[in-house]
């Protein structure tokens, strides 16, 4: 009743949000969404109704996020990872430290490359 | 080709293919020698940061396990659950000590004291685990759709698939410990992501929509 009236108008109110694109092709996240499922307990084939429909609660968790996340930047000037931070630390604690991993992995693959580009081109020249 | 990779350890593969004294594709005993020499590199000045990681897995830990407990029954490879939320090193050569985020040596040997002891199908489903993700490619330009600006940088996309991901891993838990409260077994089915969903609404974990909705 709720569930699947809310399916249906969460079809039909995704292209509310999104002005650019009204239309979501079906299955964008599909294989991706196979494998974590799996990954997470389900099993290892998963129905395909089952990730057609994770997979419509995941665009509209992006996008309801991305649009509060929105409407906290708009008011700081432009949308910036900050906002994102915000919203995950007012959700709960275990996604936050996650995405305080996540970005710090980032950075530290970035110093590493950039060492390593350095190195590479001492070499080169040392060899010139 | 690569496929299901998280994004950083996919960006970490493909520094560890440059360095010339690993040539072998990631899984190869060899490959420990590149991981160790950046990974030392990047420990010297990252020490504030493995304190930022020390938490996830502590905090991690009461939440995930309540939630696998229950889920262990039916799929009989979440036994570990509650450690696999850590981010720690598995058994793929590639990530050893490439990961270090417990930072300390103990909690690593911990972890590995636990990989070892995976039956096939445990460690099948932690290797999905660790290496399933969102697209960057993908996750951006649905980020951009939604957001109608092309500043969508970086970051930006590589937290909200961490954060998606998660998200993910909530619905599949909850709608594993409903599927074992209606005593069914077998793939997950729609009824019971939706009844998941359902509870994860009302736990708040879900960014109630803004727009109202003007059609029900």
């Amino acid at each position: 009743m709720n569930a699947s009236s809310s399916g249906k108008a969460r079809a039909a109110s995704s292209s509310q949000p999104s002005e650019s694109s009204s239309k979501r092709k079906r299955g964008i996240f599909q294989k991706e969404l196979q494998h974590m499922m799996y990954g997470f307990g389900d099993d290892p084939n998963p129905l395909p109704e089952t990730v057609a429909l994770v997979e419509d609660i995941v665009v509209e968790y992006v996008t309801d996020f991305a649009h509060k996340a929105q409407d906290i930047g708009s008011k700081r000037g432009k949308l910036s990872v900050e906002d994102f931070l915000y919203l995950v630390r007012k959700q709960d604690a275990p996604k936050l430290n996650r995405c305080k991993e996540l970005l710090s992995m980032q950075e530290e693959l970035k110093q590493a490359r950039k060492a390593f580009d350095v190195d590479e081109e001492k070499l080169a020249a040392s060899l010139d | 080709m690569k496929q299901f990779k998280d994004p950083f350890e996919a960006a970490f593969e493909e520094q560890e293919q440059s360095p010339p004294e690993s040539p072998a594709p990631p899984d190869d005993p060899d490959a420990p020698a590149a991981p160790a020499a950046p990974s030392a590199a990047a420990a010297g000045h990252d020490d504030d940061d493995y304190n930022l990681l020390d938490p996830p897995s502590t905090s991690a830990l009461p939440t995930s396990s309540a939630v696998s407990a229950a889920a262990a029954a039916p799929s009989g490879a979440a036994k570990n659950r509650e450690d696999e939320e850590e981010e720690e090193d598995d058994n793929m050569d590639v990530e050893l000590g490439k990961l270090a985020p417990g930072g300390d040596p103990d909690k690593m040997a911990k972890m590995q004291a636990i990989l070892s002891q995976f039956t096939v199908e445990q460690m099948n489903r932690y290797e999905s685990f660790r290496r399933s993700g969102f697209q960057k490619a993908t996750m951006k330009r649905l980020l951009v759709s939604i957001t109608g600006s092309q500043k969508v940088t970086m970051p930006m996309t590589i937290v909200m698939s961490g954060i998606a991901k998660m998200f993910v891993g909530e619905i599949v838990e909850t709608a594993r410990i409903v599927m074992s409260e209606r005593k069914e077994s077998g793939p997950i089915r729609p009824c019971h992501i939706r009844e998941a969903y359902r509870r994860l609404k009302l736990e708040g974990k879900v960014p109630k929509r803004t727009v109202p909705r003007l059609f029900r």
